[in-house]
C-alpha cells in the first residue's frame, strides 16, 4: 500500500513549467527534479516538445478556454470536475471555460491508476500549488500589460484584476511570451487558499460529464468502431486457471451467418489458460457462434471446487490461531485469553460478489504502425499495458491503451485483463477486433470479491473488564493474485500480507490487547482470481468489527454506541496526525455522538422494527473518512424478511471539494452497501460462480430505496476519500437493527430471511 | 430485407430476422447511445421506444418489427424535458444506463403524466442502475412529472418540424 501510494503520486517533488506553446499557454509538472536538471532550456522549450510528465496538466488557448487533462478514469465520480475546480479556483478561471479531458496512456503521463477512493485525496495540494503557480505568472504577465504592480492584482472568473482595471486571461495569453519554471521547493511554498477566500471549491457545481450521458453521446468503451474491424466473442473456459483446449469443433458454428472461424488463444502473459474467441461480421453473429461451437477441454484443478469448500478452508485457517500474517500486534492477546474469565467467539463470512458493472468488459485492438492500440474503459492502465506488452510480444512502449468513460468500474476495471484475449485475437487474425463479452461471460470471468470467513474472539477478566479481541481474517487476496510487489511486511516481517484484505481491522477503537491476522484462503486464490470491489477490504472487514461490537457491548449490557464512544478515546496510535487524520478517534466519536442525536437514537419504534448503529473510517488508516450509519429496520416475524425503512449516513471527508459529487457518491455507496447486505451473494459452483445473469444476481433495484438522509461535517480540514467509504457501515448497521427489532443475531452476507429466521429467539 | 422508422427516418436492414434490434440499431445505423447491459431484458440499459412504448431492444428481433415507429435516445434530441431534468438533478453517475432509464421514464409520462411514488417505482424497477443513482432518477421524473399541468409534452421532433415548416 505504501508503496503503491508513492508510486502514484507521481508529482510530489516535481518542477512546475509554466510557457507559451503555440499560441496558448501550457502549465505542466517536469518529468522529475533530475530530469529537469539535465534538459536546458526554458520551460516554453521544454512544453513544445512535450518534456513534461504531468497526472494533470492544463492548457489556456487565446480565446480563454482552459482545458484540464486528466489521468484519470471516469467511472460515476465525476473526478474530472472535482480536480478541475481544485485548479480553476486557485486559477481564479471563470467556471464555464474550463473543459477537460481524459486522456490516453503514455509513458510521460506517469502513473495511471484509479482507485482506493484516492483522486481527490492525492492531487488536493499539487493541484492546488499548480493552479497558484498559473496565477502567480498570469498575475505577473497582467500587470505589466495593464503597466501596474502586480502586488495589486487579483484574479477572478478569468480576468487579471487591478482595481478598476482588467484584463482577461485570454488577452494576456495572446499578447504575453511567457517562460517560467517553479522549482519543487518554490512550489511548496503555495499554500492551497483559506476556505473563505475560495470561489468554486466546495461551492455547488454541476459536474461536466454529466450531459452527455444524458443525451446517449458519452462515448464508452463499447461503443468504439475501428476501421474494418471483426466482432468477437470468448469461449471462457471451465476453471480460471489451468484449462487447456484439446479440440474445437464448429460444424454449427459455420451454420451462423457471417461466422469468420475462431482462434484459440496462446497467451505469453499467462494472464489466460485454455481460451478461444469466435469471430463473425456482427457481434450476434459471433454471440451466436460461441453458442453453437463446442470446445472440448483438458480442465484446471479446481474444476469442482464449491462455495462450501472455499468457505470451509477459511472457517479452519481463521480459527488456527498460528495462520496468517501479523497485521495488528498490540499488548499480549495471548496472555488475555489465558487469564480470561469469559470469552465470546464468533465467525463472520461473506458470501462471493458479483461487480456487475453494466457495461460488460470489452475491448477493441488494432496494430497499425507498429503499434497495438487498445480501446476500452481501464481504471488501471498502468498495471496492464506491461501484461498486454508482454502477451503481444511487443515493448512497452508499444502499447498505447486509449481511455473512454467506464460504465462502471467500482474496481472490476483496475483489472485490464479483458484487453488479453482482445490482442491476442487481433494479431492472430491481423485484422482489428472487438471483442465483447456478454453478461454471462463477463459474470463467470468476473474477478468476485471473494468469500470470507473472519473469526472475532473477545475476551474479560473475573471483573467483567474487556481484556482484547482477536481477528483472523481469511479471503482470496486480489493484491497477490495482480500486483504481488504491493505487499507489505507483517509487524514481525514472518510473511507479507495483501492490505487491501485486511484495511479495516486495523481499527481506531482503542484495546489493551488487539491482534489481527490477514489470512490468505488459498484455495480460492487458486480458484479464481480475486478482485477488488468497491470499498475493497474495509467493505467486509467492517461486516465482522461492526457486528461483534456490537454483539461485545449486547454481552457487556452497555448501549452500542456508549460502548463503541468508550473506546474512542483518540490515545496513542488513535490520536491522529496533522494533516490528513488530525483530531484521529475524536472525529469518529464526534460523528458518533452527532448520529446518535440526529436519528433519536432510543426512540421506542413499533414491534419488529429496529435502529441499528455501525461506524466506518474509511479505506485505510493513511487516509480515515469517518463515518457513522444508522439503519432503522423492520422484520416480517413469519418470514423473516428484512425491510430498510431507513438510511442515515454521516461522513467526515474534511473539505468537501464538490459537494453534490459527494452526495452522489455517497447515495450511492451507501445503496451498494445495503445492496450487498440483503441481495448480492453468488456461490462457486463445479470451479465457476453460478449466477451469471440478472434472472438468480439481484442487486437492488428502485422498489427497495429507503429513505436516504445523508450529511457531511462541514469543516475544512484536509480532503479524503469519498468513492467507497460510505458503503462500509450499512451491513454490519442493518445486521445490528436486525438484532435490536427481533434479537436475531445474523453473521453472514447476504442477509438471507432464512437465516433471520433461524437466528430469532423462539 | 425490413423496413423500419428509426427516428422517424424510413430505414432498412438486411439483418437476420432473429437479429435484436439492439444490435442492429447500435452497429449498422451506428446510434451508440442504447446500450448492451444484460441480453436477456431484465436490465433496461437498452431500451426504446416501440411504436411509442417502452420495449427491450436486447430482446427484441427485428423479424417482429416491420413497419414500427423505433425512438431511440438520440431521437429525443436533447429537447425532452427529463433530459433536462437528469442535468439539473445530476441524475447520471457512470451513465450507462441512463440511456435506458430516461427512454423507460419517457414511457412512464407519456402515458400517466402525474405518477405517484409508488407508480414510479413499479414502472421504474425494471431499469437497474449498478450506481444506485434511485433517488435521483425519482427526484428527477417527480420534478418533471409536476411541471406540467395535465399531460406532459413529449417532444416529436417529426411534429416539431412540420410545425416550424407551416410557420415558415
Amino acid at each position: 500500500m505504501t508503496r503503491l501510494r508513492k508510486d502514484s503520486i507521481e508529482h510530489s517533488r516535481r518542477s512546475f513549467l509554466i510557457g507559451s506553446v503555440g499560441s496558448g499557454l501550457l502549465m505542466a509538472f517536469a518529468p522529475s527534479i533530475n530530469a529537469l536538471e539535465v534538459i536546458t532550456g526554458g520551460a516554453s522549450q521544454q512544453l513544445s516538445g512535450k518534456l513534461f510528465s504531468p497526472t494533470v496538466w492544463f492548457e489556456i488557448d487565446n480565446n480563454g478556454a482552459i482545458l484540464v487533462n486528466v489521468a484519470r478514469a471516469e467511472m460515476g465520480q465525476h473526478v474530472g470536475t472535482a480536480i478541475a475546480r481544485i485548479v480553476a479556483d486557485e486559477l481564479g478561471a471563470d467556471w464555464s471555460h474550463v473543459e477537460i479531458k481524459h486522456v490516453d496512456t503514455d509513458p510521460k503521463w506517469g502513473y495511471m491508476v484509479t482507485g482506493g477512493s484516492w483522486s481527490v485525496f492525492q492531487t488536493y495540494v499539487p493541484m492546488s500549488q499548480a493552479g497558484a503557480a498559473g496565477r502567480t505568472v498570469l498575475i505577473e504577465a497582467g500587470a505589466k500589460l495593464l503597466g501596474v504592480n502586480a502586488h495589486d492584482c487579483t484574479t477572478q472568473n478569468s480576468m487579471v484584476v487591478a482595481g478598476s482595471q482588467s484584463i482577461s486571461f485570454a488577452d494576456v495569453v495572446k499578447s504575453g511570451k511567457i517562460d517560467r519554471v517553479f522549482s519543487a521547493d518554490e512550489l511548496a511554498e503555495f499554500k492551497p487558499k483559506s476556505p473563505a477566500s475560495r470561489q468554486l471549491i466546495a461551492k455547488p457545481s454541476q459536474a461536466l460529464d454529466i450531459p452527455a450521458k444524458t443525451n446517449g453521446t458519452a462515448e464508452y468503451g463499447i461503443d468504439v468502431e475501428l476501421e474494418n474491424m471483426v466482432y468477437a466473442r470468448p469461449v471462457v473456459p471451465p476453471t480460471r486457471h489451468g484449462s487447456v483446449v484439446k479440440g474445437v469443433d464448429d460444424s454449427d458454428a459455420k451454420k451462423v451467418k457471417g461466422y469468420q472461424g475462431y482462434q484459440i488463444l496462446n497467451d505469453p502473459s499467462n494472464t489466460i489458460q485454455g481460451w478461444v474467441t469466435v469471430l463473425a461480421d456482427s457481434y450476434y453473429g459471433a454471440v451466436k457462434a460461441g453458442n453453437a461451437i463446442k470446445v472440448e477441454y483438458d480442465v484446471g484443478e479446481t474444476a469442482n471446487v464449491s462455495e462450501q469448500d472455499i468457505i470451509s478452508q477459511g472457517e479452519a485457517l481463521a480459527k488456527d490461531k498460528t495462520s496468517g500474517t501479523l497485521v495488528v500486534e498490540k499488548g499480549d492477546i495471548t496472555a488475555a485469553a489465558k487469564n480470561a474469565k469469559t470469552s465470546l467467539e464468533s465467525v463472520y463470512r461473506t458470501s462471493s460478489v458479483l461487480h456487475f458493472t453494466m457495461e460488460p468488459v470489452n475491448a477493441a485492438v488494432e496494430f497499425k504502425d507498429g503499434v497495438c492500440h487498445v480501446h476500452c474503459g481501464n481504471q488501471w492502465q498502468s498495471l496492464f499495458l506491461p501484461v498486454v506488452a508482454k502477451a503481444v510480444g511487443m515493448s512497452e512502449d508499444k502499447v498505447i491503451i486509449h481511455q473512454y468513460y467506464l460504465g462502471g468500474g467500482f474496481g472490476r476495471r483496475l483489472a485490464g485483463d479483458y484487453m488479453i484475449p482482445a490482442a491476442l485475437t487481433a494479431q492472430a487474425v491481423g485484422k482489428p477486433v472487438k471483442l465483447v463479452f456478454t453478461r454471462e461471460d463477463d459474470a463467470r470471468f468476473d474477478c468476485v470479491r471473494s468469500p470470507s470467513v473472519q473469526q472475532m474472539n473477545a475476551y474479560w477478566n473475573a471483573e467483567d473488564k474487556l481484556l482484547g479481541i482477536e481477528h483472523g481474517a481469511a479471503a482470496g487476496w486480489p493484491t497477490l493474485a495482480m500486483a504481488p510487489a504491493f505487499m507489505p511486511d507483517g509487524v514481525d516481517k514472518k510473511g507479507k500480507y495483501d492490505p487491501f484484505s485486511i484495511a479495516g481491522a486495523d481499527h481506531w477503537y482503542t484495546l489493551d490487547n488487539h491482534r489481527v491476522r490477514a489470512i490468505n484462503n488459498t484455495l480460492a486464490q487458486k480458484t479464481f482470481v480475486p478482485g477488488w470491489l468497491r470499498a475493497v477490504g474495509p467493505g467486509w472487514t467492517g461486516w465482522a468489527v461492526e457486528s461483534f461490537m456490537d454483539e461485545v457491548a449486547h454481552k457487556q449490557n452497555v448501549d452500542p454506541i456508549d460502548f463503541r464512544l468508550s473506546l474512542l478515546d483518540a490515545s496513542g496510535k488513535n490520536a491522529g496526525e496533522s494533516p490528513v487524520s488530525v483530531g484521529g478517534a475524536k472525529r469518529l466519536a464526534k460523528v458518533l455522538t452527532d448520529i446518535r442525536k440526529q436519528t433519536n437514537w432510543g426512540q421506542s419504534l413499533p414491534k419488529n422494527q429496529g435502529l441499528g448503529i455501525a461506524i466506518s473510517s474509511g479505506q485505510e488508516r493513511d487516509m480515515p473518512t469517518w463515518g457513522a450509519c444508522v439503519a432503522h429496520v423492520e422484520v416480517d416475524p413469519e418470514t423473516g424478511a428484512v425491510k430498510v425503512h431507513k438510511l442515515t449516513g454521516l461522513l467526515d471527508c474534511g473539505t468537501v471539494v464538490h459537494p453534490d459529487g459527494a452526495l452522489a457518491q455517497t447515495q450511492g455507496s451507501m445503496l451498494w452497501g445495503m445492496s450487498l447486505a440483503l441481495f448480492e451473494g453468488t456461490a462457486f459452483e463445479k470451479g465457476q460462480v453460478k449466477d451469471t445473469n440478472l434472472n438468480t444476481y439481484s442487486p437492488l433495484r428502485m422498489n427497495n430505496l429507503p429513505e436516504l438522509d445523508i450529511s457531511f461535517v462541514q469543516n475544512t480540514e484536509f480532503p479524503t476519500g469519498l468513492g467507497e467509504p460510505g458503503l462500509i457501515a450499512v451491513a454490519p448497521a442493518i445486521a445490528n437493527a436486525i438484532f435490536n427489532a427481533v434479537g436475531a443475531r445474523v453473521r453472514d452476507l447476504p442477509i438471507r430471511p432464512e437465516a433471520v429466521l433461524a437466528a430469532m429467539p423462539s | 430485407m425490413i423496413e423500419f422508422s428509426l427516428n422517424g427516418k424510413k430505414i432498412t436492414s438486411d439483418a437476420e430476422a432473429d437479429t435484436p434490434l439492439l444490435w442492429v440499431i447500435r452497429d449498422e445505423f451506428g446510434l451508440k447511445g442504447t446500450k448492451f447491459g444484460c441480453g436477456i431484458a431484465m436490465c433496461g440499459a437498452c431500451t426504446v421506444h416501440f411504436n411509442g412504448s417502452p420495449v427491450r431492444s436486447c430482446s427484441l428481433p427485428i423479424g417482429a418489427i416491420a413497419n414500427a415507429e423505433i425512438r431511440t435516445i438520440e431521437g429525443l434530441e436533447n429537447q425532452h424535458p427529463l433530459q433536462k431534468a437528469w442535468v439539473e438533478h445530476q441524475v447520471p453517475q457512470c451513465g450507462y444506463c441512463q440511456s435506458g432509464q430516461i427512454m423507460q421514464a419517457a414511457g412512464l409520462l407519456a402515458t400517466n403524466a402525474n405518477p405517484s411514488e409508488e407508480e414510479i417505482e413499479a414502472y421504474m424497477s425494471g431499469n437497474l442502475c449498478r450506481c444506485m443513482t434511485y433517488a435521483r432518477i425519482k427526484d428527477a421524473i417527480k420534478d418533471v412529472a409536476t411541471q406540467s399541468d395535465a399531460v406532459v409534452q413529449i417532444y416529436n421532433p417529426k411534429l416539431e418540424s412540420e410545425q416550424t415548416q407551416g410557420v415558415s
